[in-house]
Parts: structure tokens; C-alpha cells; sequence
């Protein structure tokens, strides 16, 4: 190789590594950047956790057999994530609309919406069950 | 050593490609490792199902906590299977995401009539108890699944006591737990008895009644009678905080 011609080679040589790395770097973050994309799937998983965990020492069951709706909703806002709406339905066990005011925190923009079905049985003295419908969504 | 030296200067080119490799190497494989924990969070329906199980057991357990709370209060022994009917065509009815089948046996031997134990004895003890066995089968497009679990709901309390002589007065002094699956529990009221002339009688205000809230579901009470017999019969109702209603009676003697 020519003395006058090294210099040149040394710049492509480096300009192919850059390349590389940055080509790799490109991949890794447009990978990392679909995974924090939120799915329905994953909505529904933690409307799910929310909903057992209300009802793991029956308080669930008690906010519905006293018709405490703001209370349930207050319940709601504190343990789902910031930034995910909901809007939830009550029926009883004939599935009849027990819930006469809106249980939300606000209208649903998204496009993506998880939908989680969950039957609550009170631990009342009367036997009664609930059948709740939670939508979610991320608030956009 | 010149020779060396441009050597070295020679090749330093192709040593910044195979770092440059050994880095894009590195890179990918932090790539893969991402792609499979990706695909590791495509099993969430796993953790979905294995969620709606936690949630049947759940629904189960509250139901003979209901069970038990109505038939401690004076229902029928009988409404345990009759409410996990209920809840068993409930979740037949309900779900759809495919066949969930929740069958049941309750508990019959020689303590448990119905799946209900009811024992409110003179010794200081007594037990309100349900118990039943739950098979839950799920058919999904996902899932084949059949587990078996227990339900096993129990009150219990357990009163010491005695009494001092004040004249023709006796102050008796009642130490009483509660539990809860045999941890410590706080109870949600209790009522206390005590027996004058085969009559039970309800101790209130006008009985001096003192009772002291340790917090950890144990209580001390204190109150006065004027009982002729050397012997006072005394007895603790306790709701605990799920209702269910647990007794239990002593005779007193002096200490």
C-alpha cells in the first residue's frame, strides 16, 4: 500500500466501525421503544391485580353492597396507574345495572382498550355476587 | 524495530474494525436478549389465567365467610352448599373466555354437619367453623387445568376468668382472645352474659362493664354482680369483623 493512500483507508476503516456500532445502537433502541408500548393485554393483567387486591379483604364486596360508588372510585384512582382511565359497571347476579352513577375518572381517548370481567362475591350474611365490568385505557 | 513499528501502524485499521465487530457483537446480543424477554411478556394470558384462578378462590373463600357469618347469627346449616351452588352456576354463566367449572363437597364428619361447625361450649372455648373442598376445571384455548383447593374458615375464642368478693358484690375479671384461622383477630363487638337463677342476663353500664382493647385481639373485661352462688356462669359473644359470631361460657369461680 502506498504511503499517501494509508491515510485515506484509516478513514474509511473508522467510518465503517462507526457505522456498525451505531447501526446496533439504532436496532436495540427502536426494539426498546416497542416494548414500552402498553397493550390491552397488559391493561387487563393490572385491572385484574387491582380489582384482587380490593377484594382480598373483602372490601370490594362491601363498597358494593353499601353502593359506595365514590368510595370504590377513589379506591380505583389511588391503585391504578397514573395515567389509565377507567370507567366500571356493576350488575348483580341477574345482571341488572346496579350502579346508577358513572364509576370513571374521565372519558377514554385511546383506541386501546383492555377490558377485565370480574365476579365479586360479598362477605355479607346474604349471599350476594357481583359481576364488574372494567374498561381501561391509557390516557393520552 | 522500524519494521515492527510500521507493522503495527499497518494493521491498527483492520484491530478499530474487530473492536468495531466485538461492540455490534455485544450490541446484538443485548438486542436478543431483549427479543426474549419480549417474548417471555407474551405469556402475560399465563399470568391472566393463573390471576382469574387467584380471583375463583377468592370469590370461594368470601362465600363461606358469608356462609359461616349467616349461620353463626342463627341461619341454616344448609346455606353453605346452598350459596356455593350460586356461586358455582355464577361462574359457569359468566365466564367466557371459556368452560370454568367450579364443583364442591362440604365437610361432613363428626364436627362439621354441612360443612358447618358450630362449638360453643362451657370449657372456655368455642368454634364457629365451615369448611369445604373446591375442584376448579378450566377449558381455554389457552389453558387445561384442574386444581384442587381447601377452604377452611375459622372463629375462635377462648375466655379465662374469676372473681373477687366485694360483700354481697362480686367484680369478675375475664381475660378473652380472638382468632382467626388460628392467627390473632379483633373482634367487631362483643356481649357478654352472666347467670343468675338459670336466667341469662346481659351485663351492661349499670354492671360497672370496663373493657380493655389490647389491640391485638385480646380484651380484658371487668364488671360487678350480685350473684348468690359461689359459681357464676359467664358467657362471651364475639362478632369478629367478617360478622361470623363465636361464644363461649365459663363457670367463674373466686381467685
Amino acid at each position: 500500500m502506498k504511503s499517501e493512500n494509508r491515510g485515506q483507508i484509516r478513514i474509511i476503516e473508522a467510518f465503517l466501525a462507526v457505522l456498525i456500532i451505531f447501526s446496533s445502537l439504532a436496532i436495540s433502541a427502536n426494539l426498546a421503544t416497542t416494548q414500552n408500548t402498553a397493550e390491552p393485554n397488559d391493561l387487563a393483567y393490572v385491572g385484574l391485580q387491582v380489582l384482587l387486591k380490593l377484594d382480598s379483604d373483602g372490601r370490594l364486596g362491601r363498597c358494593l353492597d353499601n353502593r359506595d360508588w365514590a368510595g370504590l372510585r377513589s379506591s380505583l384512582n389511588l391503585l391504578l396507574p397514573t395515567g389509565v382511565s377507567f370507567n366500571l359497571t356493576v350488575y348483580d347476579g341477574e345482571m341488572r345495572q346496579i350502579n346508577e352513577e358513572i364509576i370513571s375518572n374521565g372519558g377514554f381517548n385511546s383506541q386501546e382498550i383492555a377490558f377485565v370481567n370480574y365476579v365479586c362475591v360479598s362477605q355479607n350474611q346474604t349471599f350476594n355476587y357481583y359481576v364488574i365490568y372494567l374498561y381501561l385505557a391509557v390516557a393520552k | 524495530m522500524k519494521s515492527k513499528a510500521i507493522f503495527r501502524a499497518n494493521r491498527s485499521g483492520q484491530l478499530l474494525i474487530v473492536a468495531a465487530l466485538a461492540i455490534a457483537i455485544l450490541l446484538s446480543s443485548t438486542t436478543m436478549y431483549v427479543y426474549e424477554l419480549s417474548g417471555e411478556r407474551q405469556s402475560t394470558e399465563d399470568f391472566f389465567i393463573s390471576d382469574f384462578i387467584l380471583a375463583v378462590k377468592q370469590g370461594s373463600r368470601n362465600a363461606v365467610i358469608s356462609a359461616l357469618a349467616n349461620a353463626s347469627n342463627g341461619g341454616e346449616k344448609t346455606v353453605l352448599a346452598d350459596d356455593l351452588d350460586s356461586l358455582s352456576q355464577a361462574y359457569m354463566r359468566l365466564n367466557k373466555r371459556g368452560i370454568w367449572r367450579l364443583s364442591y363437597t362440604v365437610l361432613n364428619d363428626s364436627h362439621y354437619d354441612g360443612g358447618v361447625w358450630l362449638s360453643w361450649g362451657n370449657g372456655g372455648l368455642g368454634v364457629s367453623s365451615a369448611y369445604a373442598n373446591f375442584t376448579l376445571r378450566v377449558y381455554d384455548s389457552t389453558a387445561n387445568i384442574t386444581m384442587s383447593y381447601t377452604v377452611n374458615i375459622t372463629t375462635t375464642i377462648t375466655i379465662n376468668g374469676y372473681y373477687t368478693s366485694n360483700g354481697t358484690e362480686k367484680t369478675i375479671n375475664l381475660f378473652c382472645r380472638v382468632f382467626n384461622e388460628g392467627k390473632s383477630a379483633l373482634a367487631k363487638n362483643l356481649t357478654v352474659f352472666y347467670e343468675n337463677l338459670g336466667v341469662w342476663v346481659p351485663v351492661n353500664a349499670s354492671n360497672n362493664l370496663s373493657v380493655r382493647d389490647y389491640g391485638n385481639g385480646t380484651y380484658a373485661l371487668s364488671f360487678n354482680v350480685s350473684v348468690p352462688s359461689e359459681i357464676v356462669q359467664v358467657s362471651v359473644h364475639a362478632q369478629d369483623m367478617r360478622c361470623i359470631l363465636v361464644k363461649a361460657s365459663i363457670p367463674c369461680r373466686e381467685g
